[in-house]
């Protein structure tokens, strides 16, 4: 075993160590998302001694707290009333998904099963538009969509966040279809069912732990994506990623709200996360390493 | 032929084109087009008293040659690129080496190290924003007391230590998506060879030299090429924590080309910019891929 020699105590300590360096900058910002003002601009900065205080998410979803602690109602929400950008996130990171996912499925599927003149290239072909750097992309799309009528609307921003997307979706797929034996869907067409029907009711069911995880990863991208937000939108709709950057302004940064809407941008993420373990390595390689 | 009989009839058959077209269509009018469009935006600038683009020839291309903040910003992109891949290579190795092992705790820990992988990249630059804040942040504090760095010379407003700022934020977030890899590919190594080296009384430098690394040597590839790629995209972390500044010292390519489009409202030569940006990272990927014989 590799550093079988180092000694077993040391080794556990070591590891609680460096991942505890990792946790610790998440740890201090949600710990951020419960101070007031007063002890943020604490000096030296307060990691433990503060009084912890809802006011910041009350602020930014403009809501009140009061039923977990006493407190005056707010008036109708504070200058950083962000719940709406809390659901423009929802609707993009789910749509901009389940488009991703239905295209990259069925082009997948092809990609796994059928054997035709240039599918290495295609492949390949796939794999270069994840290359594009984001700006290559939204400088023609600022164009094509103010010509359209797409700037500023969710139905752009998901046809974006779909396209980013599609690479991942596309090899991760195809390798989760090429788990599953050729056999099968052979023995069903000798059977006379029709790729479609091989597709919908034998492989689709076969993979669905896959889709799931490509589901999951398509998501996560599409919530924590920032220059497409930022430059194809304008007043119409945020995403939460966008909107953070918002509250560093002229007068000073509103690091309790900002600390207050990123912890509870980073939950459903974290949460999502865990599902998908099994799958994580094979989707962050874009399907080409298996765990 | 009815309108419904025609993809019922291209469903049946064995051709792959009705499968792909959804893909190839939104890739043609995503990605093909918008290409297209950049290349002929190059040619083009912007006209502010016309308000209107104009045919500029090949002068937006001409003036990469005589520009000194594309060549800062080449500068600083590379060294972004390669001092944060280095770090991420050798930290994220380090530490998948340590977390391999099935002693308890060990599954908990390599969960808790994915969750930095999900936070948007631009939070994360805020986070570190306010940790490396003269005034109050945690980082500053401790480096401060350490002696590392003086009052006067704030970690992300000081032109030597701006750049080592932001990557340390990218290589907070992503040296755990190398050790996942990295973890994965450790896992998966055949038994046999270590214990005919503990037989032979190899070191555990030389066990780790000659066998764990060329049995890794694909896993490394495909971390480096997933990796480089959006290294040398980078964008959040300079827009958020530092924009740049101060001077050129975090100019990367691609901020560069973003600022020169939607700041300065100049189209052609921002069009410019990001097609430079495209074809470097065409070019290194494409070579680096022929190179290790990365395939999918």
């Amino acid at each position: 075993m590799v550093g079988a020699r180092f000694p077993r105590v040391m080794r556990q300590l070591a590891a609680w160590v460096a991942v505890a360096f990792f946790a610790f900058p998440i740890f201090y910002w949600f710990t951020t998302a419960f101070k007031s003002a007063k002890d943020i601009f604490d000096k030296p900065p307060s990691v433990w001694t503060f009084t912890p205080t809802l006011r910041n998410f009350e602020e930014v979803f403009g809501i009140s707290l009061g039923f977990l602690r006493q407190q005056e109602v707010l008036p109708g929400g504070g200058n950083f009333y962000m719940a709406p950008r809390l659901w423009d996130s929802i609707v993009i990171a789910v749509l901009s998904t389940l488009l991703a996912v239905a295209i990259a499925t069925l082009a997948a599927y092809a990609l796994s099963r059928m054997r035709f003149r240039g599918r290495h290239h295609f492949v390949a072909w796939v794999l270069s538009t994840r290359m594009m750097p984001p700006v290559a992309v939204a400088i023609p799309m600022f164009f094509i969509f103010r010509d359209t009528g797409l700037m500023d609307t969710y139905q752009g921003v998901i046809l974006v966040h779909a396209l980013m997307n599609l690479p991942l979706a596309v090899l991760l797929m195809k390798s989760f279809f090429d788990d599953i034996p050729a056999e099968i869907d052979e023995s069903a067409i000798i059977d006379g069912a029709s790729r479609w029907l091989i597709f919908r009711r034998v492989v689709l069911p076969m993979a669905r732990g896959g889709i799931a995880a490509t589901a999951v990863l398509c998501f996560i991208f599409s919530w924590t994506e920032f220059l497409f937000v930022l430059t194809l939108t304008q007043t119409g709709l945020k995403t939460v990623p966008v909107v953070s950057s918002t509250f560093v302004t002229s007068t000073g940064t509103a690091w309790g709200n900002m600390a207050a809407l990123g912890a509870a941008a980073m939950i459903p993420a974290f949460i999502f996360i865990l599902l998908v373990q099994r799958h994580l390595v094979r989707g962050l390689t874009l399907g080409s390493l298996k765990q | 032929m009815t309108a419904t009989a025609l993809p019922r009839r291209w469903f049946l058959s064995d051709h792959p084109l009705p499968w792909l077209a959804p893909l190839i269509a939104m890739l043609a009018v995503f990605a093909v087009y918008p290409l297209f469009y950049n290349i002929w935006l190059s040619f083009h600038e912007y006209a502010p008293f016309r308000r209107k683009l104009e045919y500029v020839g090949w002068s937006n291309w001409g003036a990469l040659f005589s520009d000194q903040r594309l060549a800062d910003s080449l500068t600083v992109t590379f060294t972004y690129f390669f001092v944060a891949l280095a770090i991420q290579l050798v930290l994220g190795m380090a530490l998948a080496l340590l977390l391999d092992s099935d002693a308890p705790g060990f599954g908990f820990l390599r969960g808790a190290l994915t969750l930095t992988l999900v936070i948007p990249p631009a939070v994360t630059g805020m986070m570190f924003l306010l940790m490396q804040d003269p005034e109050f942040g945690v980082i500053s504090y401790v480096l401060l007391n350490l002696g590392l760095i003086t009052p006067q010379t704030p970690i992300l407003a000081s032109p030597a230590t701006a750049l080592a700022g932001v990557i340390l934020a990218d290589v907070w977030q992503w040296t755990p998506f190398m050790v996942l890899i990295f973890l994965a590919g450790l896992r998966a190594l055949p038994q046999e060879p270590y214990e005919a080296a503990m037989i032979d009384g190899a070191s555990w430098w030389m066990t780790f030299r000659r066998i764990t690394l060329p049995m890794m040597s694909k896993v490394i590839a495909v971390a480096i090429l997933i990796r480089g790629i959006d290294l040398f995209r980078v964008f959040d972390y300079v827009f958020v924590m530092t924009s740049g500044g101060p001077g050129t010292a975090t100019y990367t390519l691609n901020y560069y080309a973003w600022q020169q489009t939607f700041s300065f409202i100049k189209w052609g030569y921002g069009a410019t910019l990001s097609l430079l940006t495209l074809a470097i990272i065409l070019i290194m990927a494409n070579l680096f891929i022929w190179l290790a014989k990365v395939r999918w």
